[in-house]
């Protein structure tokens, strides 16, 4: 179903160049006091799409946050290309990685195509560079830039925000994606039809992906490894095939609890 | 990105308008109280002073009472302002309301002096006393002329002042106490202007007023005589800080030439043109300093 | 009465010309301090109360005795206009410190969450994203302080600082309520005409949405 090397990444540790994306021993706890990852090791190879999947309360969207640090881990390591976040430049970190979220974000006073644009003008790159690109990755996520670039993002839809929300973090190139349950609030049409948009960006962008659901479905579909995650830590990793097929009590619980495939 | 281009204009405008705020030290600022005696009193000092010294002059006319006056000369926002001797004795020395005209006015000059740096002019002419005021016709059916005898019918009365004779010493506790005033409610404060408007319109029987109102003819009111002299002397004197003397002595010529020049009739019709013939004020006071052959 | 406007016509016009400046100082001062310290409370919580409290307890001081209070007070008891502009100025404050707070606040937590994870600096973030965001709450709130100063203005004119006030207080003086509304009139027309023309401005600065 997909083009990526299967890999057996559990001894991470072994070859840390390869990795793009490394968690050692993290530990984070909420300001609340709650803790909320305990121990994570998880190791993300280039050019994969590893989907975080899990209940809520189970520390996916933190472990993401963690890679971008928009959050920050109190204990262990968590390292982006080999180097470990505390000692990237944030600003630079952050251009790294693009970041996708449910609701877009998209930012209500600018136009589609000034919100696609907006890092590519903090990186003060040329006019012509930046209108060339914006309407680039409209298209690459099937919008036409000549009739959605001067709207609103109020004037779309869901789907087509949530599609803009994809173009904004590509523009810049950056190569590593992270996406917290990005079709979440989409009707099931939509999400569909992004979904298999998804695939075909995959497959002709190659970035390194982290995607977070706790659709079984879409960890199945999207993913080339699925990382279950509980009660704050990584519990196993598996390609979709093993998945269905684990015998594992975690991950039959899992499908039980959450729709059977 | 809005305020980063509203930003240099507020800071251009903060500039431009703080430095055209008028500088002080090369005019003269007259400040009046807020009553109308005090704004035709600070219109003849601000437009005699213009004229002899050739200072332009700044009017800073009803301020809200003798504090603000005051610490108007103290501060140096103001240079100039009429004042009455028992005024200054009681609210500002805070010395209990006694003495004869002139030992009045000789305490008063040196503690301003010595305490303030400020000078204290000889009198324009007149007393403006406290004038306790009941309504013509109420007067004239219960026969009483005096304090004394009004003190028996005060039960039956309303009473209202300014907000400062509610508190100054020769205010209203002591004159309560000299004369046995007890009234059918405790009295009401209120602006001096109310005041009249209040006793006309019959919400109140009792008023403090000024004896040099000229409302009290007009309103065909009844001032009560003072029988047993509570109030101690309030001749009318301008007060002046010592530097703006030094800075324009021909200032000192000026407020000694109106000394003496009002008296206490000059004042009251003066008064009366302005409250109750509605003229203004500067064309009153212009037309007394040209009738003294101050003004050409 | 109109006949009586007609007449003292330039008086009044320079006492209202008085009264604009008086008001408008204080609120560019209340602009140039209430924004930022609006500002302040989103980034630092703990400030909130200190801050806010602060600026409600001012709210209740009774304008009279704020000026009272300031008239000893050195360097800005030299002239009664600094006084009566840091008063207005202090009273200003509250509604535009609330309302760019509020205005901040209310920005969609996904937005800000994007602009961060796009590496937006804190400076971006604030003036690309928050203060265009929250620009017309803040004019609201610049908005309310304008008519409430050029109310309160009008009681400057008992501590000497002039404008429109000055007729109120003489009117009262002299029981003419000619003279009073000579005053009043004028004040209620300006705050009128500055609620509707910042009205307007404020509704230019709303952000395009549903």
């Amino acid at each position: 179903m997909q083009s990526m090397t299967d890999n057996s990444s559990h001894d991470g540790e072994s070859s840390p160049a390869g990795n793009v994306v490394e968690f050692r021993r993290v530990s984070y706890r909420a300001p609340n006091g709650q803790k909320v990852l305990q121990d994570m090791d998880l190791a993300i190879q280039g050019g994969e799409t590893l989907v975080l999947l899990g209940r809520s309360g189970s520390g996916k969207t933190t472990s993401l946050k963690l890679i971008n640090r928009l959050l920050q881990q109190d204990a262990g390591e968590v390292l982006v290309e080999g180097k470990p976040t505390t000692q990237w430049d944030l600003i630079q970190l952050r251009r790294r990685v693009g970041y996708v979220i449910q609701e877009a974000g998209l930012f209500p006073h600018h136009t589609i195509s000034k919100n696609v644009g907006v890092v590519l003008r903090l990186e003060k790159r040329s006019r012509s560079e930046i209108r060339e690109r914006t309407d680039e990755m409209l298209r690459l996520v099937d919008l036409d830039p000549a009739q959605f670039g001067k709207r609103y993002p109020y004037q779309l839809s869901g789907g087509q925000r949530q599609r803009v929300g994809v173009a904004r973090a590509l523009a810049s190139d950056p190569p590593i994606l992270l996406m917290d349950e990005p079709f979440g609030a989409l009707d099931p049409l939509s999400r569909n039809e992004l979904q298999q948009q998804f695939l075909r960006l995959r497959d002709r962008l190659q970035k390194t992906i982290v995607l977070v659901t706790h659709d079984i479905r879409e960890a199945l579909l999207l993913g080339s490894r699925i990382g279950l995650m509980e009660s704050g830590t990584l519990i196993g990793s598996y390609t979709p095939e093993q998945f269905k097929v684990s015998d594992d009590p975690a991950v039959r619980a899992y499908i039980e609890a959450f729709g059977g495939c | 990105m809005i305020f980063k281009k509203l930003a240099a204009p507020i800071v251009c405008a903060l500039i431009v308008c703080s430095s055209c705020m008028p500088q002080h030290h090369d005019r003269i600022v007259v400040a009046s109280k807020n009553f109308t005696e005090q704004a035709i009193l600070g219109e003849i000092l601000a437009q005699y002073i213009e004229y002899r010294t050739k200072v332009p002059v700044e009017r800073r006319f009803y301020l809200a009472g003798t504090y603000v006056c005051h610490q108007a000369l103290l501060a140096g926002r103001a240079d100039v302002y009429p004042e009455y001797t028992g005024t200054a004795l009681t609210a500002i020395l805070e010395e209990k309301p006694s003495g004869n005209e002139a030992n009045v006015f000789q305490r008063v000059k040196s503690e301003y002096a010595q305490r303030f740096k400020l000078d204290v002019m000889p009198s324009l002419g007149f007393n403006n006393t406290f004038a306790v005021i009941i309504r013509g016709e109420d007067a004239r059916r219960l026969h009483i002329h005096t304090l004394s005898e009004a003190g028996k019918y005060s039960p039956q009365w309303r009473a209202a002042f300014g907000y400062e004779f509610m508190e100054r010493p020769d205010g209203y506790a002591g004159l309560a106490r000299v004369y046995n005033l007890h009234f059918a409610q405790p009295p009401k404060a209120m602006d001096l202007g109310l005041l009249y408007r209040a006793i006309k319109d019959h919400q109140v029987d009792l008023i403090v007023g000024n004896s040099t109102d000229g409302l009290i003819q007009a309103l065909n009111l009844v001032v009560l005589q003072d029988d047993r002299h509570y109030f101690p002397p309030y001749d009318a004197v301008p007060i002046v800080r010592q530097d703006t003397i030094r800075r324009f002595p021909l200032l000192k010529t000026a407020l000694d030439d109106l000394a003496g020049k009002i008296s206490e009739d000059e004042m009251r019709k003066m008064n009366y043109a302005v409250d109750g013939e509605r003229r203004d004020t500067p064309v009153v006071a212009r037309e007394f300093l040209k009738s003294k052959g101050l003004l050409q | 009465m109109l006949h009586y406007i007609l007449f003292h016509q330039r008086e009044i016009g320079e006492a209202t010309l008085e009264h604009i400046w008086l008001v408008g100082i204080s609120i560019l001062i209340a602009v140039a301090v209430g924004i930022p310290l609006g500002i302040l409370m989103t980034r630092k919580p703990r400030l909130r109360t200190a801050i806010l409290g602060s600026a409600n307890i001012i709210q209740t001081i009774p304008s009279l005795a704020l000026f009272g209070f300031l008239l000893p007070a050195p360097w800005l008891g030299a002239r009664a206009e600094r006084i009566a502009i840091v008063t207005l100025a202090l009273y200003s404050l509250l509604p535009i410190v609330r309302n760019t707070y509020t205005g901040i606040m209310g920005v969609d937590p996904a937005v800000r969450e994007a602009a961060e994870g796009m590496g937006l600096t804190n400076g971006q973030l604030l003036f690309q994203v928050e203060l265009p965001l929250a620009a017309s709450f803040i004019m609201a709130g610049v908005r309310t302080a304008t008519v409430i100063s050029i109310g309160v203005a009008t009681i400057a004119a008992a501590i000497g600082a002039g404008g429109l006030g000055e007729f109120i207080f003489r009117g009262l003086a002299m029981v003419n309520n000619q003279l009073i509304l000579a005053g009043a009139l004028p004040a209620a027309l300006l705050a009128l005409g500055s609620d509707l023309s910042l009205g307007w401005v404020e509704a230019g600065l709303t952000p395009p949405h549903v």
